[in-house]
């Protein structure tokens, strides 16, 4: 008796200890944070975190990157300590420059465009020396001297199309150009690549080398940059390495680890028009969707986002006290078709297959349902936020709506018929108004397969709503899910260029139709022209479409000064269809604690801390 | 005893190179390269075909593989594609995290299993004992990612009690220095060993206890208590610490779902994401060292086992009088 008395006496003493340490640990374990309200005044100060993309961190610093390091949030967090010559981002309501955020008055064009000139604010390096046309000098110097070393690098752009330098005093200098450009494609696209760098510190071969003018040799420029590469890849002494304490932004790097947490801390000595107002915004890392958002739940972010699979808990998050926006990306949501394929290239190359395969895609459904209404439908080239610049009325309008019927009458007007399997084949082969056209063979039959991206659910259901889709109209889709790495290897290397060239041979080109699309297929510039992407051999036109048409409306987009290039662009690319439009995913659905105000979602994806303000 | 771990440690050298062999084979044989998605959509050909000439993907297979090898001798394990650091310098990074975590977690199960396989082999058949095999089945049978979601869904977003990710920092001291955010992962990392392990200590004890040398015991007069601390004990532990030694990969299998639910960036997570990425030298960096760790996790249980257990030696002694006779 007694011994039982006292075996449960133990366990009691067990029971209160173990609790004990409980509380203990939670003790240490602090409590979860406030959010919500947001009614008040502005607040000068205070901190705010902000969540990183799952399984990403900050990895480059330096504002030239190496190709493998141009992540949205490494520029989003370099734009904070050196101010880039030209902002582009959506703080005035639609996509613009941001003179404020820039490092430059507005540039002025020459009357014949071949040269543009440029005048630096007064704005100071953390060093107390002003910046000066001579950071900007160093900048296109080392970017000449190592351009493919330079992940921005295109052959023919900039710095190719920087003919000379050309200072004017101490905050004025000209760049002659090698021709006339469209002063809106060159002042978004290229100027708005270079960011100045504090000469007067950086300018060095080496850590003991004195600062001097190294750069304007081509031997001295590499050995420059060589420096500060090898500096930019000790990812660990980026906190304490002088040279990344020498800023213009208005913050300073106070802390930098390499798993991914930062912590930026307001710079004063900033001396331009937009400085910070918060003291701190740290920057964390997480390892996936899930753990940002259970620790989003717990309290523990002020800026997150919602995973796609948990969009269905945006009231959940509304009434812990954060707002729900989804944050659109600058991007165009698309299937390439691989027009060089030997079994399908020359049905790719039919206009009116591809019109036909476009009326199969439901985009409202995909949107709507797969997406939780978070994606937005797109029907060509140019990215369809609000902003009609470039966007044309027929591609805002849709010429090809969801219309199963529209796509059979299409399909059967031009030599496909069903076969007993339900799947078309093609029964008229030849070059007539009726038949299947050119290079068609006869009985080749509408089956593709198309390499998709996994790892998404979203991605998953879009392609089987596709497939289902296509079925109804007589096309078999065949979903051969990849890696996405597996996918982006795979879907380019084709040597075949053109729907009019013949066929192609060679392993690059068994694919028929890719996906690489869950977060958007391709984020631009903030002019959206097509020189990557649609122009004949451009490095990501991984089809192998060509068009004279098009080629030439490309070049008037970035040489002309009219408007109306890009308008046509976006109508040609339309009609023309050189991929599958698809609609395009929010580049993440925000979920931002209601009492943090100034807060812009820009569609070139910098998060721009410096204008966040509490108003609790 | 010294030929024989000179013989295993020779034996573990050669396993360790076979698993960089086939890793380096297979990760080669990926269609595609790892090119396209180290430097992304928007690379271009040319600076693809840099990336190939500077990494040596363009030379033949036996090429790379004799520089991956030289370098690894050197004990240079090259440099991440895509996460801007040397592997090396990533793997002393993280592999610490993982090593508290997996540690910890089967520190604090085995410290719990093993009594409690004794307690439900001595109280076999009681209502307690049910309870605790029926909890072992269930922890067993939960996934970890649902363990997870469940023990942060009650105890950080319920009851706030624990963080909902665990101890973030660079250090080992920063980490301890947070303990309450260790609690979670601990337990979520430690829940299917647990489980596993007073299986295994039940089943082992129980074996023991129908064994000759306990009814001598008993029939000596000897007490229960002694029966069961001095021989029982012992004997069940010896198979329990040969299974412990070779549960090196399901331990790290398992740390890889709880720091990619407890954000806490170890050696599990490094190895997902770049398979994700075709990282391949951290790939095979990280393929070494758990490779290493199981290899070097049976070769200790073998000689734990040949420690505590006399009758593991006693072959061992007869093998090499045969042989000098």
């Amino acid at each position: 008796m007694s011994g039982g008395r006292g075996r449960r006496r133990g366990l009691v003493t067990d029971a209160c200890l173990l609790l004990g340490v409980c509380l203990v640990l939670a003790g240490c374990a602090g409590v979860r944070q406030r959010h919500g309200g947001g009614q008040g005044r502005p607040v000068d100060g205070g901190s705010a975190s902000f969540a990183l993309p799952p399984a990403t961190a900050p990895n480059w610093l330096l504002p030239i990157s190496l190709p493998g390091f141009t992540a949205g949030f490494n520029s989003g967090l370099r734009n904070q300590l050196f101010v880039p010559l030209y902002l582009y981002n959506n703080s005035s309501g639609a996509l613009a420059l941001d003179v404020a955020g820039s490092a430059a008055d507005p540039p002025v064009y020459a009357p014949d465009g071949r040269s543009v000139t440029i005048t630096l604010k007064h704005l100071t390096w953390s060093t107390g020396t002003p910046l000066t046309s001579r950071d900007v000098e160093l900048w296109v110097n080392l970017v000449r001297a190592n351009k493919d070393r330079w992940s921005r690098y295109s052959s023919g752009l900039i710095p190719d199309n920087i003919a000379a330098f050309r200072p004017v005093d101490d905050h004025t200098f000209t760049l002659e150009l090698d021709r006339a450009y469209n002063p809106d494609w060159f002042t978004a696209n290229q100027l708005a690549r270079i960011v100045p760098m504090p000469q007067r510190s950086w300018d060095r071969t080496g850590p003991d080398a004195p600062v001097g003018d190294a750069d304007r040799t081509d031997d001295g420029a590499k050995q420059v940059f060589d420096y500060l590469v090898e500096q930019a890849k000790d990812l660990g002494s980026y906190s304490t390495n002088p040279l990344w304490q020498v800023v213009d932004g208005p913050f300073t790097l106070r802390s930098f680890d390499p798993s991914g947490r930062v912590v930026l801390a307001r710079n004063p000595r900033y001396t331009g028009p937009d400085p910070a107002h918060l003291d701190t915004v740290t920057f964390l890392p997480f390892t996936s969707g899930t753990a940002e958002y259970n620790v989003l739940l717990a309290g523990g972010v002020d800026y997150g986002y919602l995973p796609a699979a948990n969009l269905g808990q945006r009231d959940k998050l509304r009434g812990r006290g954060y707002r729900i926006e989804p944050w659109q990306g600058w991007a165009i949501t698309y299937l390439p078709y691989n027009f060089g394929n030997p079994a399908l290239g020359a049905v790719f190359r039919q206009l009116s297959v591809r019109q036909a395969i476009q009326h199969t895609v439901d985009q409202r459904a995909i949107a709507d349902v797969i997406w939780r209404g978070t994606a937005a439908p797109g029907y060509g080239p140019v990215p369809q936020i609000d902003d009609d610049r470039y966007l044309s009325p027929l591609q805002r309008a849709n010429p090809y709506p969801f219309d199963l019927a529209a796509a059979a009458a299409l399909l059967d007007g031009h030599g496909w018929r069903p076969g007993a399997d339900g799947i078309r084949a093609c029964a008229a082969p030849g070059t007539g108004p009726a038949d299947c056209g050119e290079g068609v063979a006869a009985g080749t039959r509408l089956a593709i397969t198309v390499l998709a991206e996994s790892g998404s659910d979203e991605t998953d259901a879009t392609m089987a709503e596709l497939k289902s889709e296509l079925s109804k109209a007589g096309i078999e889709l065949t979903i051969d899910s990849q890696p996405l790495n597996t996918v982006l290897a795979n879907s380019s290397g084709c040597t075949r260029r053109g729907p009019s060239a013949g066929p192609a041979a060679g392993p690059d080109c068994g694919w028929q139709l890719s996906y690489f699309g869950t977060q958007g297929s391709w984020y631009f510039d903030a002019n959206p022209s097509g020189e990557d992407l649609f122009a004949s051999g451009a490095s990501a036109n991984f089809g192998g479409y060509s068009s004279a048409q098009v080629d030439a409306l490309i070049t008037a987009s970035t040489t002309s000064r009219s408007a109306d290039a890009m308008r046509d662009y976006s109508t040609l690319l339309t009609e023309q269809l050189p991929v599958i439009w698809l609609p395009n995913p929010p580049y993440q659905v925000s979920a931002i604690d209601s009492a943090l105000r100034g807060v812009v979602q820009d569609p070139l994806g910098d998060p721009q801390p410096q204008r966040w303000y509490w108003t609790r | 005893m010294t030929r024989y771990i000179a013989r295993r440690v020779l034996l573990a050298a050669v396993v360790v190179l076979l698993v960089t062999v086939v890793t380096f084979v297979l990760l080669h044989l990926l269609p595609g390269g790892p090119a396209r998605g180290a430097l992304g959509v928007k690379a271009t050909t040319e600076q693809i075909a840099a990336f190939n000439a500077a990494q040596g993907l363009d030379r033949p297979l036996p090429v790379q593989y004799w520089r991956y090898l030289s370098r690894l001798l050197t004990g240079d394990l090259g440099r991440s594609y895509t996460l801007n650091s040397p592997v090396s310098t990533l793997l002393a990074e993280r592999l610490p995290r993982t090593l508290l975590l997996t540690a910890g977690s089967t520190l604090l199960a085995v410290l719990v299993a093993l009594p409690l396989g004794v307690w439900q082999a001595v109280h076999r058949g009681s209502a307690l004992d049910h309870l605790a095999t029926a909890c072992a089945f269930l922890l067993y049978a939960t996934p970890v990612f649902f363990l997870s979601l469940i023990l942060i869904i009650v105890f950080a977003q319920a009851l706030p009690v624990f963080p909902a990710q665990a101890a973030q920092g660079d250090s080992l001291g920063e980490l301890l220095a947070q303990p309450g955010s260790l609690v979670l992962p601990l337990l979520a990392g430690g829940a299917a060993t647990l489980a596993a392990f007073s299986r295994y200590m039940r089943a082992a004890t129980l074996d023991n206890l129908t064994e000759d040398y306990v009814r001598t015991a008993r029939a000596r007069g000897t007490r229960e208590r002694e029966i069961l601390w001095r021989h029982v004990w012992p004997n069940s532990l010896t198979s329990v610490v040969a299974m412990l030694g070779y549960y090196v990969p399901v331990i790290f299998g398992g740390a890889l779902v709880v720091e990619s639910m407890f954000n806490y960036p170890g050696i599990g997570l490094l190895f997902w994401s770049s398979a994700r990425n075709a990282d391949f030298p951290v790939l095979l960096g990280v393929v070494l060292v758990i490779g290493v760790a199981t290899v070097a996790g049976a070769l200790l249980a073998d000689l734990a086992q040949l420690a505590i257990d006399p009758r593991v030696r006693v072959p061992a002694r007869q093998a090499r009088a045969g042989a000098t006779a």
